[in-house]
């Protein structure tokens, strides 16, 4: 079955290099599809932050995350609980639709018993010492339709699974400097409408990142990404996110996305 | 080669000449086709050996930090607001934007006012922002920028002048062999830039500064090398009044050059900033074989105007071979000696490099010279007449000689007082070097740096590498006190205005968390707090924010000291005074520090110089002094020998004590190089006594008397040559060159007298076995008889021998 599925893909890949674009659904279509895609109202889970240098050192960092939408707006809270010495950490972000609203962070430091407020974040800036944007973390697995115009330029094998590659570019320079990406060029998996793979194009149009979403597993019936790998090409520097005990339910206490819960902690 | 045999030798030379020439040609073209692919190399490290502990330790610091030598660009505005105005801080913004686009800048390590983020407190939080956020659009953003800026101690006297009318931009390279084609853009982006009215904009640091040096001295070099060549081929002209007599040695010349650029190349050595010295060095010393041969194939000619053209050449050769040999072979031994001794890769090359020239400038002058002589036609020189042999300037030599045959102790006297005048000036003489220096002082490059180094903390920068015992040992508050009070020690040093570490990003933090208040500007107390303040700024920074500052585990940091002057006596002061502390005070069990970045490998490198030089320089002279007794077969001629070279060099070092010429990367291969051209003068004038006395049976004072008009006129247009071929270069605008051509000049006119004043003065002093005239000498032979050119044999055989033209 599966040699039938290449035979049928690779045939139709290659029917696609005479066929002309058109054919093949709009840069548009496949965004839609993308931010179709359910991701569940609220999800818990368990992320492995491992951020490595290029000399190869490494920084770890154990936390438990909670999600949940309130409408278009998203919290999210995360708790460290290693490493010893940033245990019960917390850091809280509530992500406003209306593109003219900053966010809102909170960061509680125990070592000083204080809750912190931190300056909303632009865009472009960097999540906690990774090397995902606050827009990348924002989004998630769904992409941004205003930011970019997007054109589908073919279609790939990534690991077996049948992509299309969208092309997507930033609509103005101005947003291309907040978002600190002049180019992304997507592997958007068909079935699932996941995207796999993504290459990030810096201001002078040099490859900058490339993500790897792996791992895609159904969980509660959502497909779920358990393992998220970004590249730096310029600074050599990587991240990898593994999630673990991943769980919908939407019945998530809503206190626990409060200034209050990250003193309290866990 | 024995006499007979290099009779044998030129007779077949002279056979084939059009051969000799022809492959004497190609081989020439052979070594020149290499010359294109030689490449650059104006680093200021490429003078240390790559695997010197300080080069090797500074890579891996770099390596950790990502510490480069950056170009630093300065804008100034005098004005009221300074440099807080909104089209002056547009400026500072338009710069940063415009060094996105230099490939070769480093795109996360700019760093300026348009880049960084403001850490401050809030009652309830902490803000890390750019501080240009908002754009300063209008005089009210401008001014809230310079009090969130004078605010932040940390960019005081670093980013901004303590005064505001000052800030900087700092660029590192990606790569430092791109600096000097950086340094070239930023001077059209300093063109390009939109500046106000008060607005200046400075162009320095250290990568700026190894950037230009490099075009600047060859620029300079390019445009004189030929002028030197132009000179030298004038005195040729004056010389000899041919065409032969001015062209030849050229030929010459280029054989030369291009065999030592050419091996150069095909060896893969880079041509160093020195390397700009070996082809004016190498012209002057191939011009001084073709020189000597051309004046004794002249006086044969004038000697002999029936004989053919093969025969004179044949017969001037046998008579010039072996000085010629004997100056190639102790010149090489003096070459030998430098790169032996010699600390610095690129000296070492010159010295081989120099050496393989003058084998070559042998080879050509034994082989091509007398086959082109030979091939055309005799034509006499106007300069060796034969009713008159002695022309002017032989006479002005016998004069000269005139004065040693009769007061011979005065010479000596003389030279002593001379000499003792020498040490004084010679012990004044300080070991010291300052980059800038090399500069004209008009250049933009130097009142930049004055500007930068006045305004700022400095841009000379000494890095202090702390290393704990542990991952996140940086996190424990007694180590990051203890970084503190070095911070603080250092700061009490001479022409140290400033120092960043990990710990003032900790207090700024620590103040921000602590609502701003001044009283909180201090470290905080626990590991957990450092930890936690880490991973706070991590929330808006970049993963690469403190890369600069600490390594990825926390275990390493690194303290940037910034001094205000990049001269070694000065360096060496805070680097002692440093190396000091961190013994006695800072290193225990747990944390340890060492020092590295662009001083304190200077600082190494300086001293290493003066260390080692004074030994290379007596290791050259020994093996000169070897050589000179083996050729000579005699000690004592060996020491009359290498008496005038010593001389030389003394002097050279007097001069450089008296007109405060400092002991420095360039000029200290200056006394080498004086021992390279200096010792032919001495070799021609002790061989040709030798000859003058053990062949033709003179007296010593006869032999004196017959020295200057030949060989001394010969030696007086060697040195004429070399003396005003050096001299060219002081017209440059580089410092380095000037300095190099008139302190050879003065090396080759003391070589020169002391050969001809000094030796001749000696010999009559002390009348030396080896030259002493018994008529039992010839049987004696306590010199292999062979060895000994016979001019009766030479003209009997070339009697009966009859050569076919």
């Amino acid at each position: 079955m599966k040699f039938g599925t290449t035979i049928i893909i690779g045939f139709f890949s290659f029917l696609a290099t005479f066929a002309s674009a058109s054919e093949l659904p709009s840069g548009e279509e496949i965004a839609k599809h993308i931010n179709a895609r359910d991701d569940g109202i609220a999800v818990s889970r368990n992320v492995l932050m491992e951020m490595t240098d290029k000399r190869g050192k490494t920084r770890k960092r154990e936390t438990r995350g909670f999600r949940k939408y309130y409408g278009s707006e998203k919290r999210t809270v995360i708790f460290y609980l290693t490493p010893r010495s940033v245990k019960d950490t917390a850091f809280l972000t509530y992500d406003y639709p209306e593109a003219n609203r900053d966010d809102d962070q909170w960061l509680y430091l125990p070592a000083a018993r204080k809750v912190r407020r931190i300056s909303a974040s632009d865009r472009g800036d960097y999540f906690l010492g990774t090397d995902f944007t606050y827009e990348d973390i924002k989004l998630e697995s769904k992409v941004s339709q205003q930011d970019y115009q997007r054109s589908t330029l073919r279609e790939e094998l990534i690991g077996g699974h049948h992509t299309y590659v969208v092309e997507a570019i930033t609509v103005s320079k101005a947003v291309a400097k907040e978002l600190g990406y002049s180019k992304v060029i997507q592997w958007v998996d068909s079935k699932i409408w996941m995207t796999r793979k993504a290459e990030f194009y810096d201001l002078r149009g040099k490859l900058l990142k490339t993500t790897f979403t792996k791992n895609i597993q159904q969980v509660q019936g959502i497909w779920t990404s358990h393992l998220l790998e970004v590249n730096n090409h310029n600074t050599k520097h990587k991240t990898r996110f593994t999630f673990s005990e991943v769980h919908y339910d939407d019945s998530i206490n809503d206190d626990l996305f409060t200034e209050r819960s990250l003193r309290r902690g866990l | 080669m024995k006499t007979n045999n290099a009779e044998k030798f030129f007779e077949t030379i002279t056979r084939w000449p059009k051969t000799v020439v022809l492959i004497s040609l190609v081989m020439i073209i052979f070594c020149a086709s290499f010359i294109p692919t030689l490449q650059k190399d104006t680093r200021s490290d490429a003078f240390m050996p790559p695997d010197h502990p300080a080069l090797v330790y500074r890579e891996k610091v770099k390596e950790i930090f990502g510490l480069n030598d950056p170009m630093v660009i300065a804008v100034v505005n005098n004005g009221e607001t300074g440099v807080f105005n909104s089209q002056t801080l547009k400026l500072v913004q338009w710069l940063s934007d415009a060094l996105l686009d230099i490939e070769a800048v480093d795109a996360d390590r700019i760093t300026s006012l348009a880049t960084e983020n403001d850490i401050v407190g809030t009652q309830d939080g902490m803000l890390v922002e750019p501080f240009f956020d908002p754009y300063p659009e209008t005089q009210q953003t401008a001014d809230n920028i310079r009090t969130a800026v004078m605010d932040f101690p940390l960019y005081m006297g670093s980013l901004v002048a303590d005064d505001g009318k000052a800030t900087l931009i700092v660029a590192e390279l990606q790569a430092q062999n791109e600096a000097q084609a950086v340094y070239q853009k930023l001077l059209t982006l300093k063109e390009q830039a939109p500046v106000g009215p008060a607005d200046e904009i400075y162009i320095a640091g250290e990568g700026a500064v190894s950037g230009y040096m490099g075009t600047y001295i060859d620029n300079d070099a390019k445009r004189l090398n030929p002028i030197a060549g132009l000179i030298i081929t004038l005195m040729l002209l004056i010389a000899f009044r041919t065409l032969r007599g001015t062209l030849l040695p050229n030929l010459v010349v280029l054989g030369t050059v291009a065999s030592a650029l050419g091996m150069m190349a095909a060896f893969e050595i880079p041509f160093f900033i020195i390397t700009n010295a070996l082809p004016v060095v190498l012209i002057g010393i191939a011009v001084a074989d073709s020189i000597h041969i051309l004046s004794q194939y002249y006086e044969e000619a004038a000697r002999h105007p029936l004989d053919s053209s093969r025969q004179i050449t044949i017969r001037a050769m046998k008579q010039m071979w072996r000085p010629i040999t004997l100056t190639s072979l102790t010149t090489m031994a003096g070459f030998f000696g430098l790169s032996l001794a010699s600390v610095m890769p690129p000296m070492e090359y010159f010295g081989i490099f120099a050496m393989l020239g003058v084998a070559a400038a042998w080879l050509y002058s034994m082989t091509v010279v007398p086959a082109i002589l030979s091939l055309l036609k005799l034509k006499p020189s106007k300069a060796f007449k034969p009713s008159q042999p002695i022309d002017w300037f032989g006479r002005r030599m016998s004069s000269m000689g005139a004065v040693v045959i009769h007061r011979p102790g005065w010479v000596l006297a003389v030279a002593l007082l001379v000499a003792l005048v020498g040490l004084v000036g010679a012990s004044k003489m300080e070991l010291n070097e300052e980059r800038i220096t090399i500069f004209h002082e008009d250049e933009d490059i130097v009142s930049a740096d004055k500007v930068i180094n006045s305004k700022f903390d400095g841009a000379h920068y000494l890095d202090i590498v702390i290393e704990t015992d542990a991952e996140e040992g940086l996190f424990n508050p007694g180590h990051l006190q203890r970084i503190e009070a070095l911070q603080n020690f250092v700061e009490t040093l001479p022409h140290v205005n400033g120092s960043t570490s990990v710990v003032d990003y900790l207090k700024q933090m620590n103040r921000a968390i602590n609502e701003d208040r001044s009283d909180a500007y201090q470290l905080p107390l626990s590991e957990e707090l450092v930890a936690q303040y880490f991973l706070l700024y991590s929330a808006s920074g970049n993963p690469s924010d403190f890369e600069q500052e600490v390594d990825y585990d926390y275990r390493l940091a690194n303290v940037r000291i910034r001094l205000d002057s990049g001269r070694f006596n000065f360096e060496k002061e805070v680097v002692e005074a440093v190396e000091q502390y961190i013994h006695k005070h800072f290193n225990t069990p747990g944390i340890q520090a060492n020092l590295s970045g662009r001083i304190n490998v200077d600082y190494h490198w300086i001293k290493r110089l003066g260390e080692s030089h004074f030994g290379s320089i007596g290791i050259s002279l020994i093996l000169v002094l070897l050589m000179a007794s083996i050729t000579l077969r005699s000690l004592v001629a060996g020491v009359i020998t290498v008496v005038p070279v010593a001389f030389s060099v003394l002097i050279v070092y007097a001069v450089m004590g008296f007109a405060n010429v400092w002991l420095a990367v360039g000029t200290s291969m200056f006394a080498a190089i004086a021992i390279g051209l200096g010792v032919d003068f001495a070799i021609h004038t002790v061989e040709r006594l030798k000859v003058l006395v053990r062949e033709q049976g003179k007296t010593i004072d006869e032999a004196i008397e017959a020295l200057y008009p030949s060989t001394g006129r010969a030696l007086l247009f060697n040195f004429a040559a070399l003396a005003m071929g050096f001299s060219v270069l002081t017209t440059s605008e580089v410092v380095p060159l000037i300095r190099f051509g008139s302190l050879v000049a003065v090396a080759v006119t003391s070589a020169f007298i002391a050969s001809l004043w000094v030796i001749p003065a000696l010999i009559k002093v002390f009348n030396p076995r080896f030259l002493r005239h018994t008529s039992q000498s010839f049987q004696e032979q306590d010199v292999p008889l062979a060895a000994i050119p016979q001019p009766v044999t030479v003209v009997t055989q070339a009697q009966t021998k009859p050569v076919s033209e």
